[in-house]
């Protein structure tokens, strides 16, 4: 009875950890080696080594840039899922129920229809972000904090709703005719066809927030059940809010600005992390971020190998059985 | 200069609250009472610094003399702990991690939490999750954790409504020993008969201060009938007490 010390769930935090790094591997080489052209590990090696030009082309040009920000996208979407979680203190909110992803594709869109895109590469994260934190804006301003589940997602619905017809009404407008379908199809429900070493390098920062976010998992336990004990245990809950709002957002609108609308990952990855390891953030922060990679690189897997279907596709067929099962659940 | 353990200077909450002012030196267990929705909520968040909204900056609390203010939140934590009348857990938290969130502010360093948990007979649960608690049970470990901070002013909303009566003696226990080892408790309750045997008892009344002092001086048989709309009479009757 003397293990009350909270510092002792560090001790046991490493394993899940590990074994979430572990699948995440396993998935990175498959994901690596599957595609029109399979690529046995000894031929990954030889591209790695450079004795196979064909082989090198393929790993270095298109595989390992799609797969990073396969990586990056899981990471960043997850993490902001558990973040909104926290702080709605509700596990139905996500960023893709709440709008905070349309928010970033329209964003982006309205940047690149305005031709901002090709004058900097980085005016589209940018304009992702500023779209997302208007969504956050809206959310917050429609459901407030510990907002039952109705009111969250029905908030979420009309934003999703409404960003999804900036998006359309953008892209049916300013992309050329022949590739309007492939356009709206792609911020509406993201892919990750054709990334490039350039937006692994857009997504990258996703990184540098996820580390923002290590410190706060444990004020975010506190916060999780409810401002007031928060504040009164020593919290300072206001600046953790900013902090929470403005990293959960970020991650979220990196992410769209390169794969489009991805749903379901922010809410089926922190809460299946939740019922493996419990609910302490300082053990879900990481977690989700691996375990976000690892669901994302697997359902891009999961759809070429099914023939090439969308990874947004992928992620909604896993996402909104999950999701609904959720419902019913919560309902009891 | 002042240094009651606990000051209100003419706080206000706009509809809910007057301007109320209070002066209550450590070492007792002081009683608010009142009727539902008299403001005995309102007047413990404000003393823990949770008034809400714009309040917050206006409202002259102290705390030992130190206006509130002017302490960082994470002092805060560590002076004065605050227990709401009732918790909603949305996540499944241990009872023994939830107790150790207490020790937030003195960076976790996990002390006390076993005696907390053992004060509130809350060791055979501790393992569970807080999520699938009875109410009493909750609130038990709503009080576990705000004992754990150490903190010594104690404020609790309502800790007794939910308990059997067991565990109210209990807690009653708790609150004068935390008293007698120089602390403050105040919490608020509506069982007038308890109420009757604290060391001080605050009475509101639609948001107003009616009366603050002994038991006996506060609690009289026309105050409380117009206040509460009920007789009061000192006569002797069945009591519980720990054996």
């Amino acid at each position: 009875m003397s293990t009350t010390r909270p510092g002792s769930v560090a001790r046991f935090a490493g394993a899940p950890l590990w074994i979430a790094c572990a699948v995440l591997a396993v998935l990175a080489v498959a994901s690596l080696a599957v595609g029109e052209v399979a690529l046995s590990p000894a031929r990954l090696w030889a591209a790695v080594a450079g004795r196979d030009e064909l082989a090198a082309t393929i790993l270095w040009q298109i595989r390992l840039p799609r797969l990073l920000v396969a990586a990056l996208v899981g990471a960043g979407l997850a993490s902001s899922g558990l973040v909104m979680q926290a702080y709605f203190r509700n596990h139905l909110a996500s960023p893709g129920l709440l709008g905070v992803s349309s928010g970033g594709a329209a964003g982006a869109v309205v940047a690149i229809a305005a031709g901002a895109a090709s004058v900097s590469l980085w005016f589209v994260p940018l304009a992702a972000i500023t779209g997302a934190f208007l969504a956050t804006a809206a959310v917050l301003g429609l459901a407030r904090r510990g907002a039952g589940t109705e009111r969250l997602l029905l908030a979420g619905v009309a934003l999703n709703a409404l960003l999804g017809a900036v998006t359309s009404h953008v892209l049916t407008s300013h992309a050329a005719l022949y590739e309007r379908n492939a356009q709206i199809l792609f911020w509406l429900l993201g892919g990750l066809e054709d990334r490039t070493w350039e937006h692994v390098v857009v997504a990258a920062p996703v990184v540098v927030f996820a580390a923002a976010l290590w410190p706060l998992g444990r004020p975010m336990d506190l916060l999780s059940l409810g401002a007031d004990e928060a504040r009164s245990l020593g919290v300072d809950v206001r600046r953790l809010r900013w902090a929470l709002v403005g990293l959960s957002t970020v991650l979220t609108a990196l992410a769209t600005a390169v794969a489009g609308t991805v749903g379901f990952v922010g809410l089926v990855v922190p809460h299946i992390l939740r019922l493996l390891v419990g609910p302490e953030h300082r053990r879900l922060v990481p977690l989700s971020l691996v375990g976000g990679a690892a669901f994302v690189v697997g359902c891009d897997l999961l759809g070429r190998g099914a023939g090439g279907v969308r990874l947004g596709v992928v992620t909604a067929l896993v996402g909104a059985p999950y999701f609904l099962w959720l419902l019913r659940r919560a309902e009891r | 200069m002042n240094r009651a353990a606990l000051m209100l200077r003419e706080v206000a909450v706009p509809g809910r609250l007057q301007p109320v002012s209070l002066e209550l030196p450590a070492g007792l267990v002081v009683g608010l009472v009142g009727p539902n929705g008299s403001g005995k909520s309102t007047v413990l968040a404000v003393a823990a610094g949770l008034s809400p909204g714009d309040a917050r900056d206006r409202n002259d609390v102290r705390w030992n003399g130190d206006a509130i203010a002017a302490i960082p939140p994470r002092e805060r934590g560590r002076r004065a702990a605050w227990a709401p009348a009732e918790a909603r857990f949305e996540f499944g938290f241990t009872v023994r991690s939830v107790v150790a969130q207490g020790r937030y502010a003195h960076g976790d360093d996990g002390l006390g939490v076993a005696e907390a948990l053992a004060r509130l007979d809350l060791v055979a649960l501790a393992d569970r999750p807080v999520d699938r608690l009875s109410g009493g049970e909750r609130q038990r470990v709503l009080l576990a954790r705000a004992l754990a901070t150490g903190a010594p002013l104690q404020l609790w909303d309502e800790p007794l409504a939910p308990l059997d009566p067991r565990h109210g003696l209990e807690v009653l226990a708790v609150a004068r020993d935390h008293a007698r080892a120089g602390g403050l408790v105040v919490f608020s309750l509506h069982d007038l008969r308890l109420a009757h045997g604290l060391d001080l008892v605050v009475l509101l009344d639609g948001g107003r201060l009616c009366a603050a002092g002994k038991p006996a001086e506060v609690l009289t048989a026309e105050r409380v009938r117009a206040v509460f709309g009920v007789d009061w009479r000192i006569e002797p009757g069945p009591s519980l007490s720990l054996p």
